[in-house]
């Protein structure tokens, strides 16, 4: 199973992703979101922080903390690429996120992404085992 | 890629199409969209008319769910798409705005010639790219404090002019005078101006640019000269907005609109499309922020404009003044406004949502300069880095149908994966040079992504807005030298 790929879109760009639980889906959509902002480097994170976030379902769950994660990411100009979920539920999630301050990148930032839309959002159990979900980010 | 839209389209005529009310349940008014015979066939391909079908849902939308002929598809709202929405029972809706409040336009003029700029653009362009923060993750020149940030937010480009950055006429060249008013910093989250404080005075990446073009064509003489335009003027185009600070308040007010659309007992067909009516306190709270945000971008393209002058005067050792460096003008193209129109013979005050589309305000109306009250507003559209803008000026046709709406720039037709696929292994700032264009980019892959062919003939586009009289060709301008974030 894949744990990301990329969806096409006119101006901007999507990514779907799977996972085998809940956790695993939500870490593989924000491994793709990094991925569209710069390659991961080969270095040691120096950065952690808790991020958390609200919802009203996965849809705006998922959302919600990929929009928080960009906020970190500009707000502390830093590169994610590790995350753990801690908890996470229909309405709330918890997670510790690590990375590596931006100039530290061997190789330049490809892309600004502004956000997550909640456009055609989906997120679901497509067959037992399997939860999938789409998003499209504004570029 | 997206599956081809199959929806009927009712031929009005040449140049306009209509997507009927019946075509889908929860659709209030007719979707319109302005195109060509042959643009038509390219709008199928993506489900950019889907969206305004989806548009035509808001409750209180007044006229037709519209699209401008630079359609292509967004979320939520398509790119190129404007709805109004009247004020009592109508809704604001952040994905009518876009991430970035405020991306917009502003041409400064000089009066330097081609032959005086051609051979200084290497060094011209090169002082520029060092003078302008861009890029991902740009840092400005200057520190705002918290209390100036708020300044900006309330004052826009006057909060920066104040500080020595433009000249005291500049405000008068800029749509809402650099500012809307009634500003509440306080609707403004903690977060937004976090990611914002750094960013005032970016150009940023991706589309945003800043291009020195040449005055190559003249169409409509009586508004060139009043706008003090001529065949062979050197001028600068830039495109930039309101950078993470507006990303941020538009990403926060649509989580809080998730929940309240459904307590107004509101039912939208995309999640995108959230919104809340626009008289109650998360829409004024939405609109006070989006205002803030807006007034960000006019201050930050302010600053921009200042170290444009800057770097104008250290090449061609004049002031800024000598060199006639006035504000041709400055338009919005993701916006909400509260402006008023006349609906079925009655004035009525609306908010009209702007996504990818300019204003395009007719003659003798207050709003525009003094200087150009006879002609009209002027409205500036950028084409591809390859191709040329257009300046526009608006008619009083586009006040009666659309709202006071154009295009606002060429609109993409090909995905960046797709612009990757087929700019790999080529050489994009050589291509450009061989037509002439000095082209210097923080990012290659920004300018893979921005391709020529990923975007419409820009002239496609001003025919249809022409033709169906929303706005009228004034000049056309080449680029001679691009910088790109």
């Amino acid at each position: 199973m894949k744990s990301f790929e990329i969806l096409d879109h006119t101006a901007d760009i999507g990514i779907a992703g799977w996972g085998i639980s809940l956790p695993e889906l939500f870490v593989h959509m924000a491994q793709g979101l990094f991925f569209l902002i710069a390659d991961p480097p080969a270095i040691s994170n120096s950065f952690e922080t808790l991020v958390e976030g609200e919802g009203n379902d996965y849809e705006d769950l998922l959302v919600t903390w990929l929009n928080e994660l960009l906020y970190v990411y500009d707000a502390e100009q830093v590169y994610l690429q590790g995350f753990e979920i801690e908890e996470i539920g229909q309405y709330f999630i918890k997670s510790r996120v690590m990375g590596v301050p931006l100039h530290t990148l061997s190789k330049p930032v490809k892309r600004t992404v502004k956000a997550c839309t909640y456009y055609a959002t989906k997120v679901e159990e497509s067959i037992p085992g399997v939860w999938k979900a789409e998003v499209y980010f504004d570029i | 890629m997206s599956e081809i839209w199959n929806g009927p389209f009712r031929r009005i005529d040449n140049w306009r199409w209509m997507i009927p009310r019946e075509y889908k349940k929860g659709m209030l008014t007719d979707g319109l969209i302005y195109a060509s015979e042959k643009m038509i066939a390219d709008i199928r391909k993506d489900q950019a008319p889907e969206q305004v079908a989806n548009v035509a849902c808001l409750p209180g939308i007044v006229g037709c769910s519209l699209a401008m002929p630079d359609i292509h598809w967004g979320y939520g709202f398509p790119i190129g798409g404007v709805a109004a929405t009247t004020g009592e029972e109508g809704v604001i809706s952040p994905g009518g705005v876009g991430f970035d409040i405020n991306c917009g336009v502003r041409v400064i003029k000089t009066n330097l010639m081609i032959e005086e700029v051609a051979t200084q653009k290497e060094r011209l362009l090169a002082i520029l790219f060092q003078n302008i923060p861009s890029g991902v993750g740009s840092e400005g020149k200057i520190r705002f404090s918290i209390p100036d940030l708020k300044k900006v937010m309330k004052q826009g480009a006057r909060a920066v002019l104040e500080k020595g950055f433009g000249w005291g006429e500049d405000s008068t060249f800029i749509e809402e005078n650099g500012a809307m008013e009634g500003v509440d910093s306080g609707a403004v989250s903690d977060k937004a101006i976090e990611r914002g404080k750094d960013q005032l005075g970016t150009l940023g990446s991706g589309n945003h640019f800043l291009e020195v073009e040449v005055v190559e064509r003249i169409f409509h003489p009586v508004a060139a000269r009043a706008f003090g335009l001529f065949p062979g003027q050197v001028i600068v185009m830039m495109h930039t907005g309101s950078r993470g600070f507006g990303h941020q308040i538009c990403t926060d007010h649509l989580h809080v609109m998730q929940n309240a659309t459904k307590r107004y007992g509101i039912t939208i067909p995309d999640r995108q499309l959230a919104c809340v009516p626009f008289c109650s306190s998360e829409g004024e709270h939405y609109f006070t922020a989006m205002a803030a945000a807006a007034n960000y971008a006019w201050a930050n393209r302010q600053l921009i404009t200042h170290w444009i002058r800057e770097s104008f005067e250290k090449i061609f050792q004049k002031s800024a003044h000598n060199l006639g460096m006035h504000i041709l003008y400055d338009v919005a193209h993701n916006i909400a406004k509260v402006e008023k129109y006349t609906v079925k013979g009655k004035i009525v005050q609306l908010c009209v949502h702007r996504k990818g589309a300019t204003r395009s305000l007719g003659p003798n109306r207050s709003e525009v300069p003094e200087t150009y009250r006879h002609v009209g507003q002027p409205v500036l559209i950028p084409g591809d880095m390859g191709t040329g803008s257009y300046i526009l000026v608006g008619t009083a046709q586009a006040e009666q149908e659309s709202f006071g709406s154009t295009c606002h720039g060429a609109g993409r037709v090909m995905s960046r994966s797709e612009a990757d696929r087929k700019s790999r292994g080529r050489n994009i700032v050589q291509e450009m040079r061989e037509k002439g264009i000095l082209v210097m980019a923080e990012s290659t892959a920004t300018l893979r992504e921005e391709i020529s062919e990923a975007y419409k003939d820009v002239g496609e586009v001003i025919e249809v807005v022409e033709n169906a009289g929303l706005a009228q060709r004034v000049a056309y301008a080449k680029p001679m030298a691009v910088m790109k974030g």
